[in-house]
């Protein structure tokens, strides 16, 4: 093996090691790791700027921009309440109407941001009702997971893979990987029941209470409203057609976020950009100019060449490696630089001979997104919503949710296993 | 222990301990000013980094149930004082 190569190797291997460990911020490491491939020449600054997917980091920063002025306006509160009131202010429908919610929004808009928004509401519901909110916020980090894998913009391997494959359009995501998110869906439902529905139970007088509140003066601002979901439908709807316009979803994303900033004017901007997680972009930079490492000196194309020995070029055993062995480490690991390693080499593989990857594609995307919900480190939703539950006196332990978390995510991936086998390998 | 008054013939105020939470039901008998001013208090609770201290149920007809947990009690009072909903507050 070439002496870059090694170095290669070596920087990722550390800033990996590190990453996991804990100690340093992942996004200060991974930008230091690709400063170190630059400067000692493992990558020009020239290549490493061509492997930096400016599709994904725009579609992310376009996406976070309208969330975070829809988020102003109350709407997710108002959802909330009506799915409530619909429940009739029984918790346990209220639980699974609340999960449905997350994992719709999650689909469609950031995990993190989607969790944000319904944990206070959580509480507020859960509050009035008297119940311990932990069922509620568990079943909402495992909605959310798994909501987000359902599309290509609902959680960030999808974007990743999205981005790197131009066959995989929108509409692929959806007719490939919605039908198996609702069977599972459609799976987790009973369960979520028969494990959480005793732990729920709540008076009559407060049910009570939740159906005589208005749910209409949740909305703090009904004009910025209309505004935002005009855009809102009208992004969607681009993404539905973004093949068709020969658009890239970066720029369906990027566009509804400034003609929504036209909208609203000069006054929201700061905020709306206060709203983009540029921490989590410049780790998204670090890992592709990490990655583009690996890529250039040969490492990637080796790897590629070694798994296809291991498997045999079978494709029902390279998806279930890559579904299992993806599901295992997002469990533990974050699934961002998994994916971001996957990818390229998946693509090798394609070039080796194997002739269908559809079937890995979608095998790396529902291991890497369902995996998060395996334990409480799995995913960031999950983190965030563990962290605002300890805070508010509602402690969500690793070993609790890992009693819950590990048999649903594996069961999770026993169904996609199915799915697979039956839709792409039989 | 911090004690109110407040104008009775604009606001009306009851509360009652409930675990470790007050819990208060409030009905604003004046303009719709005063409902601004309840979501003022409203809007600062919900902005700070904690999602329990003070938390709102609005019902039709400017009436209102407010779940104050016992260590931000202090805090909800003055936040009413503040925004003149109340007339007077003292230590006792």
């Amino acid at each position: 093996m070439e002496h870059q190569a090694i170095w290669a190797i070596g920087i990722f291997l550390i800033i990996y090691a590190l990453i996991i460990s804990e100690k340093i911020h992942r996004t200060i490491l991974a930008m230091l790791g690709a400063i170190v491939m630059v400067v000692l020449g493992i990558v020009n600054q020239e290549t490493a700027l061509e492997h930096i997917d400016f599709n994904t980091l725009g579609l992310l920063v376009g996406m976070m921009i309208i969330v975070g002025i829809t988020a102003e306006t109350g709407l997710f509160k108002y959802v909330a309440l009506k799915a409530a009131k619909s429940a009739k202010g029984k918790p346990t429908r209220i639980m699974i109407a609340l999960m449905l919610i997350t994992a719709v929004a999650s689909a469609f808009l950031d995990n993190v941001t989607t969790v944000l928004l319904m944990v206070p509401v959580t509480f507020s519901i859960t509050r009035q009702l008297r119940i311990n909110p932990i069922p509620f916020l568990i079943t909402q980090i495992m909605a959310s997971n798994v909501g987000g894998t359902a599309t290509l913009i609902g959680d960030p391997p999808n974007i990743m893979i999205g981005s790197a494959v131009k066959e995989l359009t929108f509409m692929a995501f959806i007719n490939n990987l919605t039908p198996i998110i609702i069977i599972i869906v459609l799976a987790y439902i009973p369960l979520f029941i028969m494990i959480f529905g005793k732990q729920i139970q709540s008076k009559p007088e407060f049910q009570q209470s939740i159906m005589e509140m208005d749910e209409k003066a949740m909305i703090t601002d009904q004009k910025l409203l209309n505004k935002c979901l005009f855009v809102l439908g009208l992004t969607i709807v681009g993404f539905f057609l973004h093949q068709t316009l020969h658009l890239e979803s970066a720029t369906v994303a990027l566009s509804g976020a400034f003609l929504l900033l036209l909208l609203t004017g000069e006054p929201m901007l700061e905020k709306a950009f206060h709203s983009v997680e540029w921490i989590t972009i410049f780790f998204f930079i670090g890992l592709f100019v990490l990655v583009a490492g690996l890529v250039e000196t040969g490492v990637i194309t080796k790897l590629a060449e070694k798994a296809i020995e291991l498997t045999g070029g079978d494709l029902l055993t390279t998806s279930m490696l890559i579904l299992w062995l993806s599901a295992i480490t997002s469990a533990f690991l974050d699934n961002i630089p998994f994916v971001a390693t996957m990818i390229p080499l998946i693509q090798d593989m394609g070039t080796m001979g194997v002739s269908n990857l559809e079937p890995l594609w979608w095998s790396l995307a529902l291991g890497a997104c369902l995996g998060g919900n395996g334990t409480l480190i799995g995913a960031s939703a999950n983190l965030i919503v563990a962290g605002l539950a300890g805070k508010e006196g509602y402690p969500i332990t690793f070993v609790k949710y890992l009693k819950y978390g590990f048999p649903l995510m594996i069961l999770s991936i026993v169904l996609s296993s199915i799915y697979i086998y039956l839709r792409y390998l039989m | 222990m911090l004690t109110y008054t407040y104008d009775q013939r604009i606001i009306s105020i009851q509360e009652k301990a409930n675990e470790a939470d007050i819990e208060f039901q409030i009905e604003l008998l004046g303009d719709n000013k005063l409902d601004a001013k309840l979501k003022d208090i409203q809007h600062e609770f919900e902005e700070n980094a904690v999602l329990t201290d003070v938390l709102f149920y609005v019902y039709p007809n400017h009436k209102y149930h407010i779940i104050v947990r016992q260590d931000f009690y202090n805090d909800f009072i003055l936040a009413l004082m503040k925004h003149r909903l109340l007339l007077r507050v003292e230590w006792k």
